[in-house]
């Protein structure tokens, strides 16, 4: 049996799509790093990186010859199996939240009549998907502080693991209230249930919209450990976590596997509360709206790094504090009220 | 005070105020001008008067050396980093018949007290605003008589305490931040 | 091509469930359990059933084995704890194996552990999570409500276990850090 030329042409597109979304998301720390230190920069009335190009923009490539160049250091007694998994264990679930995001909706090819989607799958339990692969990424931190033989990278290996478990229930607690307001657990259709105007858009489901998002936007700032929640490699306490004992190209995928949780939750809480890929209201310019998607993410993305610069670290007592004690309860009596207004 | 103050807490606490206060003064930081100067580039700082870098000795307006090798300054040197051997000459070279044979300064050792300032009798030693001291041998962390007869770029006349637009010159065997004294602005803070 | 895939999952999950009680370090046998989850969980989707699959990965994967991850790292079980990981077992467990293999070969091959495979068109798999909800909620809500109670039992006694008497404990406002 001869496979038919759509069927190859369809797997040919997803294969493509496929290498096309993970290009991307490996280039994209280049960037990030580079408006991260600017946006430091600035927020300190500093220039940030300056020298290496204009206003410093090959700073990430030298950034990343340096890493290349440098020895990779194995630390003695260290358990070299999962020391050298650990970061490919934390790298790969970052990746694979991709495969169930969309980026907009499907099109006609111009030419060849064909339709196009902007997105690899649209899973029925997109959401769910996404929260158990990016709850994944922390087997990276714990195996990694683990093989390092090193107290330092075992207590931020520790503290990520407690971290993750208490903020992963505040943000699925998000993401219910999230399926609950648009009746579905598919992300293409979360959007599209906020298609229209600025006042369907999740945020403005008023008065529990803005509930979840606070606690979608805290449990995301866990989860994806930056300030003010990056207990894991704090500095102050325990010189950097759980990496500590890593160099070279390996803590480069650390770092890669830290930007992309940074940009996932980005695009989750553009797609779950910011209406997606819609625009805010009626205009009458052909603009794509791959545009106001991009937009928004971009927006979100300054908001972690101006909050990064803005708050100081939280202890750990208060983590755990405001992960049991406020995110919890909150996210209970929200979904009693998001269930009484959907009923209603 | 009381159950009023405390509501009052618990709803700042939960339209997170705080944070936005903290935000906003960041956000306008942000979007402030930097206040970074662009040295080598750029901009250099040409100091105050009463700065204190590398040495200079001065002649009257005639063109003769003021210094008369008295020797005070290199006694006055917590660090003994000046040494002077004095000589005669009438030939007009200084202002008496005794000028300095050798003065030299070791600034390696010099901490720029300007002591040797205050011990001059003739006010031949300044301390003057180059404060670019660093090359590339160290041959040149003693500097010669010769050397610091030669004027500094910022004269004495000049106030100082501003930015001024400089250009940065990369040459083979050393490296120099030429500034522009006519084109100079304050310190923005 | 879907029997390659099956066979890819289940050599591996069976490699990893052999690797998660050979191995000596309780860290390692953690991971291969690990690895072990995720093939089931694949598994899952080859039986049609994405919703069971998420549920598997979010629920074991990443919840139960962080906490036992958690639990090992704070213990510090030394390598000598594991220098005799068989306890001496090994007949017993090595019979008890036979007994089961025979016993699930058997309904197997009698046809009595067989259950026809779900829909496979899309429209029904999208249903998935709808068909689930529906029976948890109706046909099963008497099982259903039983085990959430169990569940809220044991987190009330995992509290009680852990609270000291009011007064006892001098130093419990220190914040416990980690």
């Amino acid at each position: 049996m001869m496979p038919d030329i759509s069927i190859i042409l369809e797997t040919l597109l997803i294969v493509v799509k496929a290498f096309i979304v993970t290009m991307v998301l490996f280039v994209m720390p280049l960037p990030l790093t580079w408006l991260e230190r600017k946006i430091a920069g600035h927020i300190q009335v500093r220039l940030g990186p300056w020298r290496v190009g204009p206003h410093g923009v090959l700073q990430p490539f030298a950034d990343m010859i340096k890493l290349i160049l440098k020895e990779d250091i194995l630390p003695y007694k260290a358990d070299r199996f999962l020391f050298v998994l650990a970061p490919v264990l934390s790298m790969v679930p970052a990746f694979a939240v991709y495969a169930a995001i969309p980026f907009g909706e499907s099109f006609k090819i111009p030419g060849i009549e064909r339709e196009m989607t902007l997105y690899l799958t649209d899973m029925n339990v997109g959401v769910l998907y996404i929260l158990a692969v990016s709850g994944l990424g922390v087997y990276g931190m714990i195996f990694g502080g683990w093989a390092s033989n090193s107290k330092y990278a075992l207590l931020g290996g520790l503290r990520s693991s407690a971290q993750m478990i208490s903020y992963e229930i505040a943000l699925s607690f998000a993401s219910i209230g999230v399926v609950m307001m648009a009746n579905s657990l598919s992300l293409v259709d979360i959007v599209k249930a906020q298609g229209g105007s600025l006042l369907n858009w999740n945020i403005f489901y008023l008065p529990v919209g803005p509930i979840w998002f606070a606690v979608f936007m805290i449990g995301g700032f866990a989860e994806s450990s930056r300030i003010p929640f990056d207990l894991p490699e704090d500095e102050g306490t325990l010189s950097s976590g759980f990496h500590t004992e890593y160099s070279g190209m390996k803590f480069a995928f650390f770092m890669l596997a830290e930007y992309i949780a940074m940009v996932t939750i980005s695009v989750l809480s553009v797609i779950m509360f910011f209406g997606g890929w819609n625009a805010p209201f009626n205009i009458p310019l052909p603009i794509p709206p791959i545009f106001w998607f991009v937009g928004k993410v971009a927006f979100f993305i300054y908001v972690f790094m101006w909050v990064r610069f803005t708050l100081p670290r939280y202890r750990y007592d208060q983590l755990m504090n405001i992960g049991w004690k406020i995110l919890i309860p909150v996210s209970l009596v929200n979904i009693l009220l998001t269930g009484f207004m959907r009923i209603g | 005070m009381g159950d009023g103050f405390k509501i009052f807490e618990l709803v700042k606490k939960v339209l997170f105020t705080d944070f936005v206060k903290g935000l906003s003064i960041t956000l306008g930081y942000n979007v402030s001008r930097s206040i970074t100067h662009r040295y080598p580039d750029e901009e250099k700082w040409i100091p105050y008067r009463r700065f204190r870098g590398l040495h200079t000795l001065n002649k009257d307006e005639h063109g003769r050396e003021l210094c008369v090798a008295c020797e005070l300054c290199s006694k006055a040197c917590p660090t003994q980093c000046i040494t002077v051997i004095p000589m005669e000459d009438d030939t007009g070279r200084g202002i008496a018949d005794r000028v300095a044979k050798v003065w030299k300064v070791d600034l390696v050792r010099c901490l720029f007290c300007g002591y040797c300032e205050d011990a001059c009798p003739t006010r031949a030693v300044r301390l003057g605003r180059e404060y670019e001291l660093a090359c590339i041998d160290s041959r040149c962390n003693v500097r010669q008589r010769e050397e610091l007869l030669h004027p500094q770029p910022t004269p004495e006349a000049f106030e100082g305490g501003v930015v001024a637009r400089a250009t940065f010159i990369r040459k083979k065997r050393s490296i120099k931040v030429k500034a522009d004294l006519m084109n100079t602005k304050k310190r923005s803070i | 091509m879907e029997q390659l895939f099956f066979y890819i999952f289940a050599i591996t999950a069976v490699v990893a469930a052999i690797l998660v009680v050979s191995m000596r370090n309780a860290i390692h046998s953690a991971f291969f359990l690990i690895v072990c989850l995720l093939q089931v969980a694949a598994i899952f989707v080859l039986l049609r059933s994405p919703f069971l699959a998420a549920v598997q990965v979010f629920i074991y994967v990443g919840a139960v084995m962080v906490l036992f991850l958690f639990a090992v790292l704070v213990l510090d079980v030394g390598k000598e704890a594991f220098r005799e990981h068989m306890h001496s077992q090994s007949v017993p467990s090595l019979v008890m194996v036979a007994a089961l293999l025979v016993i699930m070969g058997f309904m197997m091959f009698s046809g009595k552990l067989t259950v026809p495979p779900g829909a496979y068109n899309e429209a029904a798999l999208a249903k998935n999570t709808e068909v689930i909800g529906r029976a948890v909620y109706t046909k099963f809500v008497f099982p259903f409500e039983v085990v959430s109670l169990l569940l809220l039992i044991a987190l009330i006694g995992a509290v009680v276990l852990v609270m000291r008497e009011r007064g006892k404990g001098a130093d419990r406002n220190k914040p416990e850090d980690i």
